[in-house]
């Protein structure tokens, strides 16, 4: 208990000692955090909405002739030994001109004069929601359209192809924010603690005439340094929070949130951000420690 | 309690600060170790808590060889030890109750045994009006008295004081030999490095005269005033 409290009282010394440098670097921290967090909920956000639009992502093969039982079971066999998929509709003339008309709704007398076998047969397959490769799917249409008796393959690729380079696209910005988020917590953490020790130098040297163990001078300079982190990451994922409503007041019926849900992070991911900034503060502030702290 | 044998020192180019030197001061003694300035008096003292390591001879405290502790058993080591400097070593920029509890607080005493020993040390060093100022703020007699008082503050086994009472009137000279002496009764041993005769020159005290790096003679210089 009494090492405990001594360490915090020291932790608490070190914080009243150092608190411009510690505002400064709480507040870059909070700032990468909130750059960080931001992309990563948009990006997790048009993943969400990527797997929506894969609810209604189909393969649709048209085949020159309607196959029977056999040759289905066969059509059946040859897909699914190329990949698993999560269902497979054969569809009769008959079924596609009964869709169609449907569609059409009070236009649906157009069709009157057309034959009902005009519409060719074909296979819908519905790919397993696992979507993240556009070439997986270019390379399953591709297979597909080396099948004996297919006509042509059609899946919305251009928004497909589109969709997943917004994707990449995001997915290079959260990593690049990522990295920019370990950067200048490290840097500026070990940074702030360096300033830190320095300015304290002649407090470290007689803490070690009067027998302070390794301990006992270090842990504060830790503690100092996962506080940063814990303070201001907490505070970016506040802010980020902030800015998620004021955006779903501001754009409340617009199309785009209409059209897909823009959700906060789940508290666990939240958590998370919080403590491995706290960990990478705690890291930079060990390093610094290490490398200036002479015991 | 301390042992030095035919211990020596030099210092960059070739300033020898101690010779030969041997001491033992047992346990529970008060040993004034005096010379002029520059004769290796704070050299001693520095060498007995492990701020410096002599180059020949050996340096024994509470029957440890200093040279061969750890890191961390030199820590602790400094920890049984209160040192008062000559230059106070003081935080200018904290209260004097502060720098009076920094030897116990990384010793991890517990916060009233802390408060009662700085209440008690401010009393009876005649500081108490003082706890809340900066130490930056005192006289260097002042000053001197903390130093003290964080030495002392700690209970330890052995007291090193260099120069003590260099800036102090009669008045409170005789005050801190008193807190010394009661130190010492209470069982701490003493090596007080000083000039001043008034605190030496008493019956019964043992004084080692250092002169150029050497004890006197060669050999612990016992003066025992006539009773």
């Amino acid at each position: 208990m009494n090492v405990l409290l001594a360490i915090l009282r020291q932790t608490g010394r070190n914080l009243r000692h150092t608190w411009r440098s510690q505002f400064l670097s709480l507040l870059t921290i909070s700032l990468s955090v909130l750059i960080f967090s931001f992309f990563y909920l948009v990006y997790n956000n048009v993943l969400n909405a990527g797997r929506q639009l894969d609810d209604d992502l189909r393969l649709i093969l048209y085949l020159d002739g309607m196959p029977g039982p056999e040759l289905q079971e066969e059509y059946r066999s040859k897909i699914l030994k190329f990949d698993e998929v999560e269902k497979i509709i054969f569809v009769s003339p008959e079924q596609a001109y009964a869709r169609f008309k449907e569609q059409l709704g009070e236009d649906s007398d157009l069709l009157d004069d057309m034959p009902r076998d005009f519409l060719p047969p074909s296979i819908e397959i519905y790919p397993i929601r696992s979507l993240d490769s556009l070439a997986r799917i270019k390379r399953f249409s591709d297979y597909l359209q080396s099948l004996p008796g297919v006509l042509k393959v059609r899946y919305g690729r251009e928004w497909v192809e589109r969709f997943y380079s917004f994707v990449k696209l995001m997915r290079a910005v959260v990593v690049l924010s990522g990295i920019l988020l370990v950067l200048t917590t490290t840097f500026m953490v070990a940074h702030s603690i360096r300033l830190s020790l320095l300015s304290r130098a002649k407090e470290l040297e007689l803490l070690r005439l009067v027998g302070a163990s390794g301990h006992f001078i270090r842990t504060p300079f830790f503690l100092e340094g996962a506080l940063q982190g814990l303070i201001g990451s907490s505070l970016g994922v506040a802010a980020l929070y902030l800015l998620f409503n004021w955006i779903k007041i501001r754009f409340a019926g617009t199309a785009m949130l209409d059209l897909f849900p823009f959700v906060f992070f789940p508290f666990p991911v939240q958590v998370m951000i919080v403590l491995i900034s706290t960990l990478l503060c705690a890291a930079g502030s060990l390093s610094s420690t290490r490398k200036f702290l002479r015991l | 309690m301390v042992d030095l044998i035919k211990v020596s020192k030099t210092f960059p180019p070739d300033i020898q600060a101690l010779a030969d030197v041997s001491l033992t001061v047992s346990r529970g003694e008060i040993v004034f170790l005096t010379g002029r300035s520059g004769a290796g008096k704070t050299t001693l003292l520095r060498l007995l808590c492990g701020m410096e390591f002599p180059d020949k001879g050996v340096v024994e405290v509470a029957g440890r060889d200093i040279g061969k502790l750890s890191r961390s058993d030199i820590q602790a080591l400094r920890r049984r030890i209160g040192m008062a400097y000559q230059d106070f070593r003081l935080l200018p920029d904290r209260t004097v109750s502060q720098n009076i509890a920094i030897s116990m607080e990384v010793a991890y005493r517990s916060n009233q045994f802390i408060r009662k020993q700085v209440r008690r040390l401010l009393a009876e060093l005649r500081l108490t009006d003082k706890h809340g100022a900066r130490a930056g703020t005192l006289s260097r007699g002042e000053q001197q008295r903390v130093a003290i008082a964080r030495a002392l503050a700690n209970e330890p086994d052995l007291i090193l004081a260099d120069e003590p009472t260099g800036n102090l009137d009669a008045e409170t000279t005789a005050l801190v030999m008193n807190l010394f002496r009661r130190c010492n009764r209470a069982g701490a041993t003493l090596i007080i490095a000083t000039h001043d005769q008034t605190i030496y020159r008493q019956p019964g005290n043992r004084v080692a005269v250092l002169r150029f790096g050497r004890l006197r003679s060669g050999r612990l210089q016992v003066r025992r005033s006539a009773p």
